[in-house]
């Protein structure tokens, strides 16, 4: 995080991480894995600390699932080693580490009752018949399935199954729970009631959650760091606000939510300003780097904002006329054409029920952004 | 119209059944009710049906149940139906000791090695089930290839052509594949991350094996023995050929009721009787076959 | 289905005797058509069937069987679609009371006067008149055995009784090269009641009952009850003795011959006595094709076609005016042509009613399995 700016940084209390002193629960050590040549897991180093809520998100096939299946033994890394308190856990079989995972289909056995199910990592573990029975009904009351151990899984809904796979993984009590896309399966509702209970369950139990999602609203909502995977390789890790405000790259900046990009040179470096020199004229923002160098100006629609009157001030400002917009309740965003070619997000908040359009399509706007919403990136 | 289609496809059913079901099943029940005598056909009586209903009363007063009392009388037919039981319940109990490995080891298999070894399976039917037999006698028999090769151990002959072990022996390999691919069909379809979730929670690959794997490929286990049992126990060509005179099963009365006899109502008599005591299992077999496919 | 299988059939022998070269001695119409055979396996010359088909233009269709009991149970089923079967002498009359084979148009079949009058003496009590049945070959039960093997197990011994196959002492010690027994019950219960002293034709169930102690004890030595395999087991060395058929037998003897494997078999006819039997060629009452069934029949009785027959068969023949037309060899052996002295101990069995029969074969069923 050196030489960037911290965002929100003070407020935060639990932060390991920035802990120099800190020991990780998991180390991943330059892991790599590759399957008939192609390369899944490239290079990775990383680390993960005790109660942390840590996300893997990337597209599909960008390795997260790898990553995760090497920790809990399914794959063995080409190089590198994984950590877990400092213990090498390469020569481990799967069902030797304390590491447990909820299955993206939760695989749960359907020969098996719920309270069979709960149980079956206990009795692995050689618990006694009475603290298995007192430990199946502290995790139904904890995933809120009092009085359904004696179903069979086929005789539950989709989200009592989910939380059946969550309530098996944790019974054991692992020192890390792998989450495979655990809410993938639910629809967008349940999902999200089922994100911040999961937060809940986290921060009670106080067990180290590794989750693995495609959704980044997910992995924002829920974690305390993501990992941003591309083609096998981590690109940033971060806090969510450090991911979403002051992304690593344009890619983490295109995948984390909305973006506009400006592609230009580094025309002058003033403190933490930089200004673009960039098609669409010069622009300010805040970053480091070279003058004279390629560099691209990012900044979020909702921090552009929209104006029906010329603005006074001259920085950051583009004229347009509005091509077309989107309502959507809380926000409307609107794509606006600032020359042939080039079109530009801006969100507005509606924070007051205007059922009248103020703006419509072809209506002259004007643009602009405070140089401290944007950033600059180099790559 | 659309309504038309439905009710002939739910009739389709019923109608195969009843044509290639209940049709012979009924002709069958007539002929073991009827008696024998020197005529075309060899048995009495005959339906009569230009006769109107006289006819059809002639015909029913001259059904009767003295072969079934037959039946009853003579030992050598429960005899008979135990030892075939026996033989066919030891051939599947075999069979699944067998072509339980075969099926897991198949469906752990890299997916196009599975399809080449699913062939091989099912290749041998490519043959005449007859000369398969037969090579088995060229095997088994007293100066053939088995004893050749165990000659060349140096161990001792063995001679079991012509007894109960060469029956069994030729049962297993003629109904293996009937055993292996409803066992593969589960196996294969299995879901891996059942197994992985064992391992995951504490299972060493063997657990996982006994307490996942296993249990779920039971309705697969249960569908091959039985479908492999039932025909065995009716089984006539492999004893005739693989047995001795002393392996007495089911076939081979009804062969001779039917030829040496050409007693046709109590050959159809001790096919009604296997039929009903099958019918058990068959019911069975449909159960589990609906668990499998659900 | 089967007109226009028929039709088919005829349209391929009427092509093939366009092609073919014409008969060169037929005067007589083409008959055309298909001929349906259904006879015993390994009981005719191929070669005869093609030599048939070229002189009358008649196409073949040749089905085997092994047993009288699956002959009579197809033929008694009606519509077989065969034009000629071929059961033996005891089973004619059954045949003939349930009216399941048609009287001869003795018109069509010029030979018929050729046949030996012995034989149709012997054929007298099963087809009154020579009404429905011309005979082909005839047989006798008999031991076929493995020379060498059974002289070294019964040094001294000659195989001329049916004490060799009967006395459990003999067979103990013939146990371990391998005994087979015909499973043909009329036929096996015959020999034993003969070699009994007694009426190989008894109704009397205490001679079955002796017949049944006296196979009962023999049969822990039987490898196997089976009333082909023994020609390929014997022929190959795998066995040593066989209760089988004389033509069977001799067949096993030729076929370990052409193999040069060292098996030498032979055969005998005890001096107790045997049964002897004929097989006649019929023609189902419902025979698609009967006329070409008696152009067969018709030649069959011609002599050099049935002395060719028999060199292959190694089987006797009923055409008198053949025999000289045999092979020397076979017409000179009493196991194939028996001498009058032989003849003499020689018996046919006689048919049985329903009840007798059903008795014989649950005795018979006892032997085999053990209950």
């Amino acid at each position: 995080m050196s030489g960037r700016p911290q965002i929100g940084g003070a407020r935060q209390t639990f932060a390991p991480w920035d802990d120099p002193a800190a020991r990780p629960l998991v180390r991943f050590e330059g892991v790599s894995k590759g399957f008939d040549g192609a390369v899944a897991v490239d290079d990775v180093s990383l680390s993960i600390y005790e109660r942390e809520f840590f996300a893997l998100l990337g597209p599909s096939g960008c390795g997260k699932t790898t990553l995760m299946r090497l920790l809990a033994g399914f794959e063995t890394p080409d190089a590198g080693r994984i950590l877990l308190e400092g213990r090498d856990l390469g020569p481990e079989p799967p069902h030797r580490r304390p590491v447990h995972m909820m299955f993206q289909a939760y695989a749960l056995f359907p020969h098996l009752s719920v309270a069979e199910n709960i149980a079956f990592g206990l009795k692995r573990q050689g618990v006694a018949r009475a603290e298995i029975a007192a430990r199946i009904e502290e995790m139904l009351a904890l995933v809120k399935l009092e009085g359904l151990g004696r179903r069979r899984p086929d005789q539950l809904s989709g989200g009592q199954r989910q939380r059946v796979a969550l309530a098996r993984a944790l019974a054991p009590r692992p020192r890390i729970l792998l989450l495979d896309e655990p809410m993938a399966a639910l629809d967008k509702k349940l999902r999200e009631e089922t994100q911040f209970e999961l937060m809940a369950l986290q921060q009670t139990l106080g067990t180290t959650f590794m989750i693995v999602t495609h959704d980044q609203d997910e992995a924002m909502v829920v974690a305390d760091r993501i990992a941003v995977m591309r083609e096998g390789r981590i690109v940033q890790v971060g806090r969510p606000v450090e991911i979403y405000e002051a992304p690593a790259d344009r890619y983490v900046a295109g995948f984390v939510g909305d973006v506009n990009l400006f592609e230009g040179r580094i025309a002058a470096c003033e403190g933490p300003l930089i200004r673009l020199a960039t098609d669409d004229g010069a622009l300010d923002a805040e970053g480091a780097g070279v003058v004279g160098d390629a560099a691209w100006l990012a900044v979020r629609p909702e921090k552009v904002a929209v104006h029906t009157e010329p603005p006074a001030d001259g920085r950051n400002r583009l004229a347009g006329t509005v091509l077309d917009y989107g309502y959507l309740g809380d926000w409307t965003t609107y794509l606006v054409e600032t020359r042939p070619g080039r079109t530009i997000r801006a969100a507005r908040a509606n924070a007051t029920r205007t059922l009248l359009r103020p703006l419509g399509c072809g209506d002259p706007v004007w643009l602009t952004f405070a140089p401290s919403s944007a950033v600059v990136l180099t790559k | 119209m659309r309504r038309g289609r439905v009710g002939l496809a739910a009739i389709l059913p019923f109608l195969w059944l009843a044509l290639f079901f209940a049709f012979p099943f009924l002709l069958v029940t007539k002929l073991s009710l009827s008696h024998t005598v020197l005529a075309i056909p060899p048995y009495a009586p005959q339906l009569d049906l230009s006769q109107g209903l006289a006819g059809l009363k002639v015909f029913l007063d001259g059904l009767d149940t003295t072969t079934y009392a037959r039946l009853a009388q003579d030992r050598l037919y429960l005899d008979a139906y135990l030892s075939s039981l026996r033989i066919a319940a030891m051939a599947a109990v075999l069979l699944l000791l067998i072509g339980y490995p075969i099926a897991y080891g198949i469906s752990r298999c890299p997916p196009g090695l599975r399809l080449a070894l699913v062939m091989a399976v099912i290749l041998p039917f490519w043959t005449s089930f007859l000369i398969r037999i037969y090579a088995w006698i060229a095997i088994l028999k007293p100066a053939g290839i088995l004893n050749a090769a165990l000659a060349g151990l140096g161990l001792p002959p063995v001679d079991i052509l012509n007894t109960e072990t060469a029956v069994l022996l030729g049962l297993v390999y003629a109904y293996l594949p009937f055993m292996v691919l409803p066992l593969y069909a589960v196996l294969d379809r299995q879901d891996e991350s059942l197994i992985e979730a064992a391992q995951d929670l504490g299972a060493t690959p063997l657990a996982a094996f006994w307490r996942v794997t296993f249990p779920l490929s039971l309705p697969g286990a249960a569908a091959g023995a039985l479908l492999c049992f039932i025909p065995m126990a009716g089984e006539f060509v492999i004893p005739d050929l693989l047995g001795g005179s002393e392996t007495l099963m089911l076939g081979r009365v009804i062969w001779t009721e039917f030829f040496a006899n050409r007693d046709w109502p109590a050959a159809s008599a001790v096919a009604i009787v296997l039929l009903a005591t099958l019918a058990v299992p068959i019911l069975l077999f449909e159960r589990e076959q609906g668990k499998v496919l659900s | 289905m089967r007109g226009w299988l028929k039709a088919l059939g005829f349209a391929a022998a009427v092509t093939l005797a366009a092609c073919g070269p014409k008969a060169p001695e037929d005067s007589a119409p083409q008959a055309g058509g298909t001929l349906r055979i259904y006879n015993w396996s390994d009981y005719i010359d191929p070669a005869l069937l093609a030599q048939f088909t070229k002189e009358t233009g008649i196409k073949v269709t040749y089905d085997t069987f092994d047993s009288n009991e699956v002959l009579e149970t197809k033929v008694l089923q009606g519509n077989t679609g065969y034009d000629l079967v071929v059961p033996s002498n005891h089973n004619v009359p059954r045949y003939i009371t349930a009216g399941a084979i048609a009287p001869l148009d003795k018109s069509q079949l010029p030979g018929l006067d050729k046949l030996s009058s012995a034989t149709m003496l012997h054929m007298a009590p099963f087809d009154p008149g020579a009404k429905y049945a011309v005979p082909y070959m005839q047989g006798t039960i008999g031991i076929g055995y493995n020379e060498d093997a059974v002289a070294k197990r019964l040094p001294g011994v000659k195989v001329d009784s049916w004490a060799v196959v009967f006395d459990p002492a003999n067979l103990a010690k013939l146990k371990d090269c391998g005994v087979y027994f015909l499973d043909a019950s009329e036929d096996m219960y015959a020999v034993a009641l003969n070699y009994l002293g007694k009426d190989p034709n008894s109704k009397l169930a205490a001679d079955y009952k002796a017949a049944t102690a006296l196979l009962m004890k023999a049969r822990p030595y039987v490898r196997k009850f089976h009333s082909s395999e023994y020609i390929e087991a014997l022929a190959n060395g795998d066995i040593c003795v066989a209760v089988g058929y004389s033509g069977d037998v001799l067949q096993a003897r030729s076929r370990a011959a052409e193999a040069k494997n060292k098996v030498k078999i032979a055969y005998a006819v005890p001096k107790e006595g045997s049964q002897v039997w004929f097989d006649v060629f019929t023609i189902p009452r419902d025979a698609p094709n009967p006329t070409a069934a008696h152009r067969f029949m018709a030649f069959m009785l011609r002599p050099e076609i049935i002395a060719k027959a028999s060199n292959f068969t190694e089987y006797a023949n009923a055409n008198a005016a053949a025999t000289a037309l045999v092979d020397e060899a076979l017409r000179n052996d009493p196991n194939v042509y028996p001498t009058r002295e032989l003849s003499d101990r020689l018996f046919v069995t006689t048919t049985k009613d329903q009840a007798l029969l059903r008795d014989v074969n649950r005795q018979w069923t006892k032997v085999l399995t053990g209950r």
